[in-house]
Order: structure tokens, then sequence, then C-alpha cells
């Protein structure tokens, strides 16, 4: 199933970990944004395909807006 | 009466007067045999129990006591087809204490409210007052009985006084099971635990009523699903995933609790092997305070095996809120988990901790808060949503619990947020592990704040400042001034503890305390 992964808080991207078409495992980390002086991993849930990455190292995300596009299994 | 219908009346007495066995026997059939055998099938077809078998399951063989069973609807026209009037009512045991039971029967006109069937449900909320039992609710109801309460007739007899008064005597818990209208959605908003089964809706008015009144379709999950209850408004303090699964939840809750806000819970026997995965404490918590990790792996170790029970696991996720047992005693666990937003603390965690710190103070639960946070979320969203008010409710909360509160700082712990996790003089019992840091700001930022510089532009001066930002954050310059009690090895945090639970034991109210917040709201 397609799905969104979406920031759960408005933070800077420090450092993304995957690139399209990349194979994740559950808990296999996306990215790392940084908040409020912590880093903090974006993970999946589940194993899937990423279908693409929606920001770059150094944006500002808001909470809620679109990281990456997921196809789980 | 016309003649035919009193004929019929004679014909029925005659019928019905040839034993008193039969005829007992004949009416209790009636009302066991529910809403009919084909809705009872269909609803076995989709793997949900009917309200008797809830019951069943939820009490102790052999243990209920029926109340109200000859009950039916005063409209004569329903007399024969309202069973119970919908609401199956009694008392019972649970785990041999004494509970009292409303099981909404959906196969009874929907289970919807009359006003018999709500002097039935009366019945048990005076009785669980004056006897000090808990009251299960296994929720699933259409809401008001319609067109029974239509009309001044029908609002005008309301007797609503007492009926949603909770002064937290004894506990009131719930399972929504499918649809919650009406009483089932107030019972489960009014409980002090409320389990969802997946697929159950809770609203204040059906789907249908409100596509016809707004003129929008509404999707029953999107408008008041178990998820959303579970993940947006919090109100589920758990989800189940079968109605079985619900019912071993309340029994679990409920296990946790007293019978009533006059004792303690009862004790527990503390599993083998509880405590002695101490040393791992020290591989899951990382030593730069930047890092992440998921508490409840903490939590796990420092309770009696196995005895963690989540509330809201779904909900405000920074701040997880567990009850569990230490040395078989029941506790409420507060504990930042930097798995979430770092462990910042939103509003919807500051309405997590405000609700459970009522629920242990009502219920004589000890506090223990297991504290490593990075602060209050800021931000425009943080603002909007209230922050500053929830901050100071749950302060205020934290200030009128009368129950044992121990706080141990487990690595970072920062500003205001510091004091709602116990610190500055709110917990009776405070310790911190030898590699705590505490301070009003990161380090980091108090840099930027204080002298307006920053890593990029002035890095010297920089790396000056921030050493000098970082003296005096020890465990030890906090337990100089008498802030920590003690500094730990991070192993010794059971033992801690055990200790402040012994020291800290109301031996003059044997264990009760004041419940000063026992008529706060019931959600927030």
């Amino acid at each position: 199933m397609a799905e969104t992964i979406a920031a759960d808080m408005g933070a800077n991207v420090w450092k993304i970990l995957v690139a399209p078409g990349d194979h994740v495992e559950e808990d296999d980390v996306f990215m790392i944004l940084e908040a409020m002086k912590m880093e903090i991993p974006v993970t999946a849930e589940e194993a899937g395909t990423v279908l693409s990455v929606d920001v770059a190292e150094g944006d500002v995300v808001a909470s809620g807006q679109a990281l990456i596009q997921f196809e789980s299994e | 009466m016309t003649t035919e219908a009193v004929k019929k009346d004679v014909a029925g007495l005659a019928e019905a007067t040839c034993t008193r066995e039969q005829e007992h026997e004949k009416k209790r059939a009636a009302a066991l045999a529910m809403g009919g055998v084909r809705k009872l099938e269909a609803r076995r077809a989709k793997g949900e129990l009917n309200a008797r078998e809830r019951i069943a399951l939820l009490l102790d063989p052999g243990t209920f006591r029926e109340s109200g069973l000859f009950v039916t609807s005063a409209v004569p026209a329903d007399r024969d087809k309202t069973p119970a009037d919908g609401k199956i009512t009694g008392t019972g045991e649970v785990d041999g204490r004494r509970a009292s039971v409303v099981a909404y029967d959906f196969t009874v006109k929907g289970s919807s409210s009359s006003p018999i069937s709500n002097k039935k449900m009366s019945h048990f909320k005076e009785l669980v007052v004056k006897t000090g039992q808990p009251l299960v609710y296994l929720c699933e109801s259409t809401g008001v009985r319609m067109p029974d309460a239509m009309g001044g007739t029908g609002m005008g007899s309301a007797n609503g006084k007492t009926r949603f008064l909770r002064q937290r005597e004894s506990p009131w818990v719930s399972a929504a099971f499918g649809y919650c209208f009406g009483s089932a959605a107030w019972h489960t908003m009014a409980s002090d635990f409320a389990v969802f089964r997946k697929g159950a809706v809770l609203a204040v008015s059906s789907p249908n009523l409100v596509s016809r009144a707004t003129g929008q379709q509404v999707d029953a999950q999107e408008l008041g699903g178990w998820k959303m209850h579970s993940e947006v408004t919090g109100f589920a303090d758990a989800v189940a995933d079968s109605d079985e699964e619900a019912i071993e939840l309340i029994r679990r809750f409920l296990s946790y609790l007293p019978s009533h806000n006059g004792q303690t819970p009862p004790l527990a026997p503390v599993p083998s092997g509880s405590g002695d995965r101490a040393e791992e404490i020290k591989n899951i918590v990382p030593a730069e305070r930047t890092k992440t990790y998921d508490v409840r792996k903490v939590i796990d170790i420092v309770v009696d095996t196995g005895s963690v029970f989540p509330i809201k696991a779904r909900y405000g996720k920074s701040l997880v809120t567990s009850l569990a047992r230490i040395g078989g005693q029941s506790v409420g666990i507060v504990a930042n988990n930097p798995m979430f937003k770092g462990g910042a603390l939103d509003g919807a965690a500051c309405d997590k901790a405000t609700s459970f710190l009522v629920l242990c103070d009502s219920y004589n639960i000890p506090v223990v808060m297991l504290v490593d946070q990075p602060g209050f979320l800021i931000g425009l969203e943080a603002e909007r949503s209230k922050v500053a008010g929830k901050i100071i409710n749950w302060m205020n909360a934290l200030s009128l619990v009368t129950v044992p509160k121990i706080a141990v700082t487990m690595r970072k712990n920062y500003g205001q947020a510091l004091i709602n996790m116990g610190g500055g003089g709110t917990a009776d019992a405070t310790a911190g592990w030898w590699s705590s840091e505490v301070s009003f700001m990161d380090p980091t930022s108090a840099v930027s704040v204080v002298h307006g510089i920053d890593k990029e532009t002035d890095p010297e001066m920089y790396e000056l400042r921030l050493a000098e930002m970082n003296k005096g954050t020890t465990a030890y310059d906090v337990a100089q001034v008498f802030g920590f009690e003690q500094v730990i090895d991070p192993a010794e945090t059971r033992e801690f503890i055990l200790g402040a639970l012994k020291d800290h034991y109301r031996a003059r109210t044997n264990g009760v305390g004041e419940h000063l917040l026992r008529t706060w709201p019931t959600s927030f």
C-alpha cells in the first residue's frame, strides 16, 4: 500500500539515509530530523520500498509535511 | 379495551396459570432470548460476542447475579420486544472482588436508552458509590430510543441530576465495542479507563444524522472511529483486536486498582527475574543527550517482569504513561520518550500527564517519573494548541497529588518541564543518574541566547562559552543543593524506587491519599 511518511513536528532535515528505490526493513531509519536539540529518527513502521524522497538535507519542514512516499509490503 | 382484547387477555391468563413454575420459566426464557436467534446468529457470524457472552467473560464463572431480568419497555406495544429493555445489569466478581456491570444488548432495539433502562443503570451507579466497587460498562448503543424520548414529556421526564456525576469513589471502566452513541458514548467518556475494540465508533451523533443535518457525507470511522480516538483525541486508553481482548484488558486494568478509593490496590506476587536485567539499562540509554532511544525498554527492566499496562499508548507519544508494579505494588509510570518528538512535551503529552495523575491520585497509586526531556515543545503549533494552559493544569494537578511521587532523572532535564516532571521540590523522593545533566535550557541554546553567537560565525568563542555553560549542570551540582536526595548508578533505579515506596508509604492513612483531583474532568 502506498503511503506518505510525514513529519510529526516542525524540524530541520539533518541527514537523509535512503534514496528512491531503496528497500527498507521495519525500524530502518529513513532520515534524521533535528529539533529541540535532538536527533529524531524517522523510521519505517513496516518493510517496503521508498518511492520518493520529498525533502532535501537542510530543509525546514512543518508538522504534517510529507517527507517520503513509501510502498509497504 | 375491546371485547376481543379482553377475551385474548383472559385466554392468556388461563394458559399462563398452568403452573407457576412453567409460567416463570417461560418468562425467563423469553427474557434470556434477547433480541432473538436471527440477530444473535448474525453477530456470531461477524465474530462479535453478545451482551450475555461478554458478561460471562468479564465475571468469574458462576458469580453473575442479575438484576432486572424481567424489565421491559414501558411502551405497551414494545413489551414483548424488549427483553431486559436492552440493558443487562447485575453484580458479580472479577478476580474474586465484587463488581457491577451494565451490558448494552444491541439486539434489543439497538440497546437504545429508555426511562426504564436508565432506571436500571442509575441503580448501579448508586450501588457502587455506597458499596465501593467498580462499575463496568460494556458499551454498544444507537443512543436514545425514538420516538419514546420525543416531545416535552419525553425530555421533561429525564432524571439527569446525578447521571454523570463522577467523584471517583470507585472506578468506572468502559469497553466501546461497536456503535457507541447516546449513553454508551457518555458512559465511556465518564469512565476512568476506556478500551476501544477495533471497528468501534463513538460520537455525539451518528454519521447518518450528521449527514442529514449538515448535508455533508461523513464516514463513521473518520467521525469517531477507534483509530481517531486512540491517535487524535486520546479518549481511547487502550485498543483491542477483539471483544475477548477488550474484556481481558478491563480485567487486567482492574487488577491494578483498588475496588474503591478508601483502600490501596491489591498486591501481586513479584515474578522471578524482576530487576535482574538492571545493568542492561546502560546499553539502552545513549550517553550523548542528542541521541534517541525507546524509554519503554527501560521501564520493562525497572518494573516487575511483564507488569507494564500502557495507558493511551497511541496518543501524545513523547510521554509514556503506564500502570505497572514494582515489588508487587501498583505504580503509575510517567516517562519521557525521546523516540517521539525527541521527548519534547506537547499539548497532547500535557493532557495525557494530567489525566494520568488524576487516575493515580484518585485510586491511591504512587507515581513514578522517569525523566529525560529537552523541554516543552515550542513554536506556533504548540502555542495555538493552548500548551501554556495545559502546562499549568499539569502543574496544578501535580501539586494536588497526595500519593507518593518519586522522580528519577535519567539523562537531560531542562526548563519548566523539569518541574512538571517532579523536579523543583514537587516530588517526595528524588534521584539523578550520575550521568544526568540539568539546567534551565540546553547549553547550546543558552550560548546563543546569552551571548548571541553561534557555532558557524564564531567557532572559537562559541566553544569557550559552551564549556562555561556546561559547567555546573551535573547530578552532583543538583545534589549539592538537595535537588536530588541521591545520585545513583542507572542500574540502581529499581532499588531506589523500592526504597522510596517504603519511605513514603502513607502509614497514618493505610496508604490512602486525599484524592484532591477526584472531581477533575474525566477527559482532557
